[in-house]
């Protein structure tokens, strides 16, 4: 009887096919071809696309993405940590609006988000004209728009949200008893958290920073905005490609990124089997 | 005279938002060492809360709870002479049994540890011993620097794991993850958990709730026999009155945040202080009666010799007649003469019911009198229990222990 | 009693240094203390851009630099300007309808993969998470080149616009709702259903009158992540759309690029965050009654 529902998911898996697999396809496939486009009547079997990594404008936007999201992801961890925990900690247990809280920024266009944050990284910008009219001051803030510290900032306030709900998530399924366990048994407060119930929420940590850490890794308007062109990350480098219809590299270093993303995959797979980290 | 161990006096407590509502309801009760003590009563009756008051997860809103000749109300659970089995055995799922066991000692400061294992001199001792085994000339052997101290005491603590899962007999399931583990292991690293801190008092709540009839008739000894073989006090928790019966040495029953009574088994289960208790423990009968005058009772119309109650003469009382303490005799010699209404088969024995004028009573016996048919009943003078009868407000502890006496 | 409290004077009171342990409990306060003010601070962190956002709602200089005089001119004038107005309306149409279809779909596949094989399970929950997991440029540029070759059928060649972009957005909601709703039919009684259908239900009554009431909030968090993401997404979009057919994340990016970014833009996005925070505090208060009524009911 039960399988009748069983089958409503069918169509769901052809349709994950469709969009999810058959496009990592098409990428391998033109990873080795040449054309302009998706000219596929003048297409050429060819080797030269490889070549593009060794070219120091790819190495340089590699290593930007690397290091910047791994450092985006160490400050979110820390950050969205303390804010999990304390939310856990507190007596404010409506799961439901700690969500809103965090989810109500995205309700702004990301790129107006992006633009209003580069607004203040200017020396003068909205905010200190806007405190110079009142105070008749003469306030200027460090120029920090098109510094490594700009994009940083700017990924961390983006994204720690999609950290602090997955740790929020696996605190709350730390069973009560199992902490006064740990107290009862002479660990401090502080020795039960480090070795306890920092363990038992390390799936959060890693769920969360996989959330954290492939947006990082792949975005390209936050660098472009923030970083007005002295920082270039791989998405940049993507845009590009794919707007001036060159697929064929573009694909090669999507491919690169998609490869990241599924290691990703499976790695939450393995600590989540059931997705419940997730949200 | 026995030590008291702990002592809770005039202990409520009760939560903010229904401050008149007292989970626990000026408790006080004295607790020896090595013994075996089992708070006893239905769920919300206050006993889990009264045990965690004692293991300091919950702060007592009055009253004092008292160990070992301290107050210790404001002494967080870490610092408590006092472990405890939990109901769900909560134990680490991210370490595997031994880490589960060991995790205690292991992160108690060194200073703790050295007088845990016997002190500085013991330690260097068999610091000096190893070194011997291992052919270091005696007069070589140098002082035991603090690395070595510190390694010494890992080893102990390893071999203390190693013991207490022994105990437990769980030896060779050191490295199982506890995701493998039966219901009835994942118990046994739970006690081998707490015991090997050496508490002077173990707690267990319900501990034995999740297993399966005979896995718990089991523990049930095995846990009577650790307690003697420990040589200390366990403080055990349970709503299942035979539990209690099978493995205290006294038992506290409670009901509504309330003592109820406090005694040997035998003298709950023989002289109970009220309905409450009678009712809980085990299945009885219950009727109104007239005290006549000394060691006379009337009851269901007929006058009956008891033993050892007094009364005021012409005061109502309740008596209390177990199932099992009836005898069936023939209608001429009986004292009392109803009508069966049931009759089923419980195995060893038959459980009759059977109506004398408007009351139904229950009897335990081997006949089988068929439904309808007359019953004769008897019962010897010392079968007979008699209470107060039970008034509006529930009898307070001091009463009760003031019954037994 | 009188008796007690004079026996109690004689009762040392334990201290924790006498069982190896020091008392923190005043760092530990100053440390409750700096951590929630760092929690505050990282909130504030999140909100800084959507607090300037409305502050420069609130400008009169189309300059987005400088602050000139307090105007509330933008709010009454937001759609004076056709082409905003378009892609505004493009963002709606777009989200909504990403938004009821995936919810719907969403929750019919939730309720599939609830009822099929533990294998069945497995393998649609790893590929459920490539497009949550997957970076927004190679989603966007991996629904292009499908839809780019299927561009290539004859007929099709018109086929960029909005049913692209409509299929991209649901693409990405419907892992949300199904993250969102599976969990709630987990914690279902796994024999109501069978109750249902024992009692005469077909199964399409069964699972209308008895799992969708049970699992109603799991589909409201779905469809309320659902239409988070669609009306937030800039990146898909980008690359799924065509012939002319602009979403306002889309607008903004060109509008950034020739310098045109004017305050209305910021007025219309002031007031929808506010406007859904008053919506998302409604249905909380309105959840938050109904659990209090089903909680006494237990």
């Amino acid at each position: 009887m039960n399988n009748k529902f069983g089958r409503l998911a069918k169509p769901y898996i052809i349709w994950l096919y469709i969009f999810a697999v058959a496009p990592a396809i098409v990428m391998s496939f033109l990873i080795f071809t040449d054309m302009e486009g998706l000219d596929l009547a003048n297409l050429k079997m060819t080797l030269d696309n490889f070549s593009q990594l060794g070219e120091k404008s790819t190495l340089i936007a590699f290593k930007n993405s690397f290091l910047l999201s791994v450092i985006t992801t160490a400050i979110s961890i820390v950050l969205g940590y303390l804010v999990a925990y304390k939310l856990f900690r507190s007596n404010f247990k409506n799961k439901f609006l700690i969500l809103v809280i965090l989810i109500l920024p995205m309700w702004s266009n990301i790129l107006l988000r992006t633009e209003a944050l580069a607004n203040i990284m200017e020396s003068n910008n909205i905010v200190t004209t806007f405190l110079n009219k009142i105070f008749n001051s003469n306030i200027t803030f460090p120029q920090l728009r098109g510094t490594y510290f700009s994009v940083v900032f700017g990924l961390v306030v983006t994204y720690v949200p999609f950290m602090i709900m997955p740790i929020y998530n696996s605190l709350e399924k730390i069973d009560r008893s199992v902490e006064e366990a740990a107290l009862d048994l002479g660990l401090t407060e502080m020795q039960k958290f480090w070795k306890v119930i920092l363990p038992m929420s390390s799936k959060g940590i890693i769920t969360g920073s996989i959330m954290v850490f492939l947006p990082s890794l792949s975005g390209f308007a936050i660098p472009k905005i923030l970083g007005s062109g002295n920082i270039v990350m791989i998405g940049n480098v993507i845009e590009e490609l794919f707007n001036n219809m060159n697929y064929n590299i573009g694909s090669l270093l999507a491919m690169i990124i998609l490869v990241v993303i599924l290691f990703s995959i499976t790695i939450v797979n393995k600590v989540d089997k059931e997705g419940e980290m997730l949200l | 005279m026995k030590k008291v161990i702990i002592e809770l006096k005039n202990v409520s407590l009760s939560y903010d938002d229904e401050p008149d509502v007292p989970i626990v309801d000026n408790i006080s009760l004295q607790i020896y060492e090595n013994e075996f003590i089992t708070l006893l009563g239905p769920s919300g009756c206050g006993k889990t809360t009264t045990l965690r008051i004692i293991a300091g997860f919950q702060k007592p809103t009055q009253g004092q709870v008292i160990i070992d000749g301290k107050i210790f109300n404001d002494i967080p659970p870490y610092a408590r002479p006092i472990n405890t089995v939990f109901q769900r055995y909560a134990l680490f799922p991210h370490l595997n049994v031994l880490g589960n066991v060991k995790i205690g000692l292991k992160n108690r400061p060194t200073s703790y540890l050295i007088d845990f294992f016997g002190g500085r001199d013991k330690i260097e001792e068999l610091i000096k011993q190893d070194k011997i085994n291992k052919g270091v000339a005696e007069d070589k052997i140098k002082k035991a620097s603090y690395f070595e101290i510190n390694k010494k005491v890992n080893q102990l603590i390893d071999e203390a794991a190693y013991n207490a899962l022994k105990l437990v007999k769980l030896d060779g399931f050191e490295n199982r993850k506890i995701e493998q583990m039966s219901g009835g292991q994942q118990q046994r690293v739970a006690i081998a958990r707490a015991i090997i801190n050496r508490p002077k008092i173990l707690l267990l709540d319900e501990p034995l709730a999740a297993l399966d009839l005979k896995l718990r008739q089991n523990m049930q000894y095995e846990l009577k026999e650790m307690q003697r073989a420990l040589g200390i006090t366990f403080i055990f928790v349970t709503h299942d009155q035979e539990e209690a019966m099978t493995m205290s040495d006294r038992i506290v029953v409670m009901n509504n945040g309330i003592i109820q009574q406090l005694g040997t088994p035998e003298d709950i289960y023989n002289e109970p202080v009220n309905g409450f208790v009678a009712n809980f423990i085990g299945e009885t009968n219950i009727m109104r009666g007239k005290y006549l005058y000394e060691n006379h009772i009337s009851f269901l119309g007929a006058e009956f010799d008891c033993l050892g109650y007094k009364f005021e003469d012409g005061e109502d009382v309740d008596v209390v007649i177990r199932p099992e303490d009836w005898d069936v005799v023939p209608l001429e010699n009986a004292k009392l003469i109803g009508e069966v209404t049931s009759c089923i088969f419980k195995g060893v024995h038959y459980e009759i019911c059977a109506m004398f004028g408007e009351q139904e009573i229950m009897i335990h016996a081997y006949e089988t009198p068929k439904v309808g048919d007359k019953i004769g009943l008897k019962v010897d003078p010392y079968e007979i229990h008699l209470m107060k009868v039970a008034r509006e407000e529930p009898v307070s502890d001091q009463e009760g222990q003031d019954n037994l006496e | 009693m009188e008796n007690n409290v004079q026996n109690l004077n004689d009762v040392p009171v334990a201290k924790l240094s006498d069982y190896g342990y020091r008392d923190y409990h005043v760092l530990a306060k100053i440390w409750k203390v700096v951590s929630t003010i760092l929690v505050v601070v990282i909130i504030f962190m999140i909100y800084l851009s959507i607090l300037i956002i409305a502050l420069q709602s609130f400008n009169s200089s189309s300059d987005v630099l400088s602050f000139n005089k307090f105007t509330t001119y933008w709010y009454t004038h937001m759609f004076d300007e056709p082409s905003f107005a378009t892609p505004v309306r493009n963002t709606f149409i777009i989200s909504v309808a990403a938004t009821l279809i995936s919810t719907l779909v969403g929750t019919l596949v939730a309720v599939g993969i609830h009822y099929s094989t533990k294998r069945f399970h497995q393998k649609i929950m790893l590929l459920n998470n490539i497009p949550l997991l997957n970076a927004d440029i190679v989603t966007g540029i991996s629904i292009m080149l499908i839809f780019s070759l299927v561009m290539k059928i004859p007929g099709l060649e018109y086929i960029f616009g909005f049913p692209t972009m409509l299929v991209a957005h649901m693409y990405f909601c419907l892992p949300y709702v199904i993250l969102n709703v599976l969990p709630k039919l987990k914690e279902l009684d796994s024999n109501m259903m069978d109750a249902a259908l024992d009692l005469g239900l077909k199964p399409i009554r069964a699972l209308i009158k008895v799992i969708v009431p049970s699992i109603v909030s799991g589909i409201l968090a779905g469809l309320i992540f659902a239409f988070t993401m669609s009306f937030d997404d800039f990146v898909i979009s980008y690359y799924t759309t065509g012939n002319g057919f602009n979403n306002l994340s889309i607008w903004v990016y060109s509008s950034i690029g020739r310098k045109g970014l004017r305050p209305y833009v910021h007025s219309f996005s002031t007031l929808v965050t506010f406007g859904s925070m008053v919506i998302l505090l409604a249905i909380n208060f309105f959840m938050g009654k109904k659990g209090v009524k089903n909680g006494k009911k237990h």
